[in-house]
């Protein structure tokens, strides 16, 4: 063959060349047959490592190229644009990744040598096949579906629309607002939370950028960057949206109450149709059928009589809406802790015994007690113990730090003594995690103002007295590892900083949408320092608790850099794409079928007529599903077609190849 | 106060020490310790001790491990599991730390007398009560029909079922293998004991840092076990039933083994039909720290308790995981006199107590440990004498008319 193939070895300072011996294995390529030059540098990605490369293709018309280095996800694009400035078709440059799938994985410096020789072998074989292919361009639809209306969402959906782009924004309570919307007061600055929010939840709901979809889900998604087509179903609220004034007259009239266990944790109630909370937006109720007399007994009716402008509609059905966007952004937040896994902290067992969740509902001046702090019976507490980590830092519950809980449980300590000047507090702690900015100062006002710190994790909450002046309280016992001695303090109420964790239906979300999740379950990034909005998906961005523990402040970044992501996309308005698609050989498909329900991305089309399919190239992805499944081998992927694979695992298997020829002569 | 130097050159006590940890299944997590003090937090005697698990950590950390070995709190340690079941880090704490820190007590002679006659006796006789092997069947006689012995039998038999040594000679539980003997023949079950040939499980004996004398017992119950043919061992004595299941198979002793609940919960419906009065009361279960917290068999006793008829079940504040210890793990049995001087109140006093607080009629136990401790607390806290201590095998003889 008269292709003229360059290898270029990187010693990646000693990532690659502390293990592999880079001379060594340069001195061996360059004596390969098919190899007119093998170089090794430093840093090959550096823009000198780069010209080199760039130098070699022009002078001695190098019509192939192999880099030896890290993996293609970082640095394939890097050297593409090298080959392609000195004149070369990019896709006739091939990388080993001889770090992370070598040199890091093992300390032994001959095998690891061994190894990136078999690598380097088998991107030669297989680069010798390769074919000049072109990127494929197509046009970004300006529209972007945000999922999740917390502050995550608002944030993003304010920013777009501002900037002039359309947003659907897709909400699955009632109301948008998230979690932030349930707080009273908001650490370090202690900010009121809805006089900071509800503002920008009114502009999302009166934007005409922004088509508010509440109490609603996305059903499907499909297409790619650029060209989504999302379908979403807009769950029957019962109440004619053109007609409500959102007056709140049938809330009044609704005679069935239910404990609202998600806005207000379960301590406060709200009427069988209902808005969470008076701010909502939208501002229209809806009707919960589980709890509604009339949808459970066939009779009532109340809000129906009562309504002015005849809004309420039993027959109303789910609805199906579905349109097209170019970017999608996941806002879904988290779920707080579940207490009642902890048996020794009795939750759900000792009645004052509550969650932080539920406590920012009692302190809200909104919230169920009017902003009362109060003891089941109806008194106000005279000491108040706060434990942290509550299912956090604990290998046997979520085994990572919550990041929020230290300072809102610091907030708790000041809130308190505010409404109660004269209750004792205690904060239960291992570490104190200030470290976000006035953060510590924030810490300090606290214990200024009185808060009884002690360094131990609680062991147990009980009502079991063995004192008297334990009888009727709740005893916290504790080990104060400063002090270096086991500690029972009686307090009337205790308040559990339960952690964030991912919603219980994350892994459903991420399969929808294609993103990955870690192990606890939180959505993955690309990267987690230079990529933390992407998404492994083109054209899907992830902001807020759903991609980990954090606070409001950085919930906010990350909503306005997904948004400031999503814009400069459709700013650009074309994205490039690879040019790796199937392809299905009609002279060869037996019109079997198999492919057509395997594609993730509804890609292939099935001709009747003549009784064959085929793969549009437009929402192909490249996958690569259909290519293996195919029981007559009638689909090719482009840049992965079989002769290119068989030459490559050839060529790695060049030592096996070696020995056996050896050993046959 | 003088700072300890730290020797560079050859490795310390604590180093080696803190090495040997790493043996043990999970021993390596020590060094993940967040000094949190849950642990020392949720100890029964945690208040008394100078060195409670964390705190222990926190003295090999800093290389200074010969205090705790001077300590002779470490013998406060009843093994209950408590602070391994909080432990955030899941540090093998009962088993690994405080175990290794007794075996090192031991060999310093740093060792309550009470506990040395103990460990005396089952190196003598096999057991810790110092009782003759050959009257180990003795609790049998007049049981019918008749408990069948192995070394009697010789044929294979369904269910050997390994006694212990509390089941063997205590007076206050001999009645409570009676009553299991009479339950296993009702429900035709064929099985035998090693009457004689068994010694000691020698769990406890291991936690209480005497692992060479376990691991002779083991051996001896080893060389009876393997003469017979039988499908599945059963006990009554959980600290047997953490030896057999988690602690000989790493002695290579392997066979499947069952606590005497889980194996009559699988016959519920068996038992039931057998029931002929009414047990009526409102009873309570404790949950032995070595069926509960050590091996997760929270239900089947509960499951046999509320299928007697007029059994009204409730729970203890603290049931489950996070149960009380009864204070005789580890040792404890044997160091009454110890603990006494060092507490002046009994572990199972407080489960007395509670017992009271929730009402209960009767107090249900499910091992041999328990119903002699829990008695003797009866006489002793305030108007707990009406309080009837019993074993779970007892309750169902009763209710089957027994
Ligand atoms: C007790 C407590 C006190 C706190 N106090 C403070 C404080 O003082 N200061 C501070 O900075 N931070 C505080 N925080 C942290 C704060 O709550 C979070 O930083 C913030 O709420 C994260 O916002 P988010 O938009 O990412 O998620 P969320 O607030 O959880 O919002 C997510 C939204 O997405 C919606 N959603 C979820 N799944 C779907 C789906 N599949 N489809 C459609 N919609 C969906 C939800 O209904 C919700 O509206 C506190 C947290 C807790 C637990
Ligand atoms: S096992 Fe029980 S007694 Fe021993 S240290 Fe742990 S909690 Fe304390
Ligand atoms: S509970 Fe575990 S992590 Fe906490 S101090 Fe004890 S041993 Fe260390």
């Amino acid at each position: 063959m008269a292709e003229r193939v360059g290898v270029y070895i990187c010693h990646c300072g000693t990532n690659i060349a502390g293990v592999v011996d880079v001379p060594e294995v340069t001195r061996w390529a360059g004596e390969l047959p098919e190899v007119m030059i093998a170089r090794d540098y430093k840093f090959m990605c550096s823009s000198l490592g780069q010209d080199l490369i760039e130098k070699d293709i022009k002078e001695l018309g190098l019509t192939r190229i192999v880099v030896a280095a890290c993996s293609p996800h970082m640095h394939e694009k890097t050297f593409r644009g090298a080959a392609q400035r000195a004149g070369l078709n990019p896709f006739l440059m091939e990388m080993a990744n001889i770090r992370e799938l070598d040199s890091w994985t093992t300390d032994d410096k001959e095998a690891a040598t061994q190894k990136a020789k078999a690598m380097i072998s088998g991107a030669i074989q297989r680069v010798l096949f390769h074919q000049p292919l072109e990127l494929i361009t197509v046009s970004i639809n300006p529209n972007t579906l945000i999922v999740g209306g917390g502050i995550a969402g608002i944030t993003a959906a304010l920013e777009l629309a501002n900037a002039g782009y359309h947003v659907y924004m897709v909400e699955r309570e009632p109301s948008i607002g998230g979690h932030m919307a349930q707080l009273d007061k908001t650490f370090p600055t202690l900010d009121c939370a809805a006089c900071i929010l509800t503002p920008r939840m009114v502009d999302v709901g009166q934007h005409p950028n922004i088509t508010l979809l509440a109490y609603s889900e996305v059903e499907s998604v499909e297409g790619y960057v650029g060209n989504f087509t999302v379908t979403v179903r807009k769950k029957a609220s019962y109440v004619n949206e053109e007609l409500c004034t959102g007056c709140g007259i049938c809330e009044e009239k609704c005679p069935k109450k239910v404990v609202d266990q998600v806005f207000e944790a379960g301590i406060g109630t709200r009427k069988a149709v209902y808005r969470p909370f008076p701010q909502a937006v939208p501002k229209y109720p809806v009707i919960d059928r589980e709890n509604c007399i009339y949808f459970q007994k066939g009779k009532c009716k109340a809000c129906q009589i009562f309504c002015p402008t005849n809004a309420i509609d039993f027959e109303q059905q789910d609805r199906f809406i579905q349109f097209e966007v170019g970017n999608i952004i996941v806002a879904t937040g988290y779920d707080p802790f579940d207490a009642t896994r902890i048996p020794h902290y009795g939750f759900g067992r000792l009645p004052n015994v509550i969650t932080s969740v539920q406590f920012e509902r009692m302190v809200n001046a909104s919230g169920p007690t009017g902003g009362r702090i109060l003891l089941k019976d109806g008194t106000p507490p005279k000491s108040v113990g706060i434990i942290h980590c509550v299912g956090s830092r604990d290998e046997n519950y979520n085994e990572y730090c919550s990041r929020v809980c230290c300072m809102y449980s610091l907030k708790f300590a000041h809130l308190v003594r505010e409404r109660l000047p004269d209750a004792e507090v205690y904060n239960f702690y291992i570490d104190i995690r200030a470290s976000g900015k006035r953060y510590e100062e924030f810490y300090h006002r606290v214990m200024m103002e009185g808060a009884n710190m002690v360094r131990g994790r609680v062991a147990e909450v009980t009502d079991v007295a063995r004192t008297a002046d334990e009888e009727g309280k709740l005893i916290i016992q504790v080990y104060d590892t400063l002090l270096g001695e086991q500690r029972r303090i009686p307090v009337d109420m205790v308040i559990l900083s339960v952690g964030v964790q991912p919603r219980k239906d994350a892994r459903q979300v991420a399969q929808l949408f294609g993103l990955g999740c870690d192990f606890a379950g939180f959505f993955t990034e690309r990267h987690p320092k230079l990529d933390p909005l992407l998404t492994m998906v083109e054209g899907i961005y992830i902001a807020g608790a759903c991609q980990g523990p954090m606070a409001i402040p950085e919930t906010v970044a990350q909503g306005a850099g997904a948004a400031a992501r999503v814009a400069g996309m459709i700013g650009q308005g074309t994205v490039v794409m690879e040019p790796i698609k199937a392809h299905i050989d009609e002279e060869r498909c037996s019109g079997c079928r198999i492919c057509n329900n395997l594609c993730p991305y509804k890609a292939i089309v099935y001709h009747e007529d003549r009784q064959v399919s085929e793969a549009i190239s437009a929402l192909c992805q490249g996958c690569g599903t259909c290519v293996a499944a195919c029981p007559s081998a009638a689909i090719t992927g482009a840049h992965f077609t079989r002769r290119q694979l068989m030459a490559q695992v050839e060529g790695i298997l060049l030592d096996v190849r070696q020995s056996m020829e050896a050993s046959s002569t | 106060m003088a700072t300890t130097t730290v020797s560079q050159s050859s490795t310390t006590f604590s180093q080696s020490f803190y090495a040997s940890l790493h043996e043990i299944a999970g021993g390596e997590k020590v060094r993940t310790c967040l000094q949190c003090g849950t642990c020392n937090g949720v100890c029964p005697y945690g208040y008394l001790m100078d060195y409670p698990p964390g705190k222990m950590v926190a003295a090999l950390r800093a290389q200074r491990f010969e205090r705790v070995t001077e300590a002779d709190t470490v013998w406060m340690c009843v093994s209950c599991y408590a602070c391994s079941e909080v432990c955030p880090v899941r540090i093998p704490l009962t088993a690994g730390l405080m175990t290794r820190a007794k075996e090192e007590l031991l060999l310093a002679g740093n060792i309550p007398s009470e506990l040395q006659v103990a460990l005396e006796n089952t190196q003598r006789y096999g057991n810790p009560l110092g009782e003759s092997p050959r009257k180990r069947a003795d609790w049998a006689k007049g049981v019918k029909p008749r408990v069948p012995i192995m070394s009697e039998e010789r044929r294979p038999v369904d269910v050997l079922w390994f006694v212990g040594d509390y089941g063997s000679y205590h007076p206050r539980v001999q009645p409570v293998s009676r009553a299991l003997a009479n339950v296993l023949n009702a429900l035709h079950v064929d099985f035998g004991i090693l009457g004689a040939e068994e010694v000691s499980d020698g769990d406890s004996q291991r936690l209480a840092g005497e692992r060479g004398l376990f691991e002779m017992l083991a051996a001896k119950n080893e060389r009876a076990l393997s003469q017979y043919e039988f499908k599945e061992i059963i006990t009554g004595d959980p600290h047997a039933y953490n030896a057999f299941k988690n602690e000989y198979p790493k002695l290579g002793i392997v066979y499947p083994v069952r606590h005497y609940t889980e194996f009559l919960a699988e016959r519920l419906d068996a038992l039931k039909s057998l029931f002929k009065g009414e047990v009526n009361a409102r009873v309570t279960y404790h949950d032995p720290c070595y069926l509960g917290r050590a091996n997760d068999v929270f239900e089947a006793p509960r499951q046999l308790l509320s299928a007697i008829p007029g059994v009204e079940l409730v729970e203890m504040p603290h049931n489950r995981t996070t149960s009380l210890c009864c204070g005789g793990g580890g040792g404890g049995m044997w160091m009454d006199g110890f603990h006494w001087e060092k507490a002046h109140t009994r572990l199972s006093e407080w489960r007395v107590r509670e017992a009271m607080q929730v009402g209960a009629d009767i107090l249900a136990v499910a091992c041999p440990y328990e119903a002699p401790r829990f008695e003797d607390a009866t006489k002793v806290v305030p108007g707990a004498s009406r309080l009837i201590v019993k074993d779970i095998a007892e309750l169902l003889a009763e209710a089957m008319g027994d």
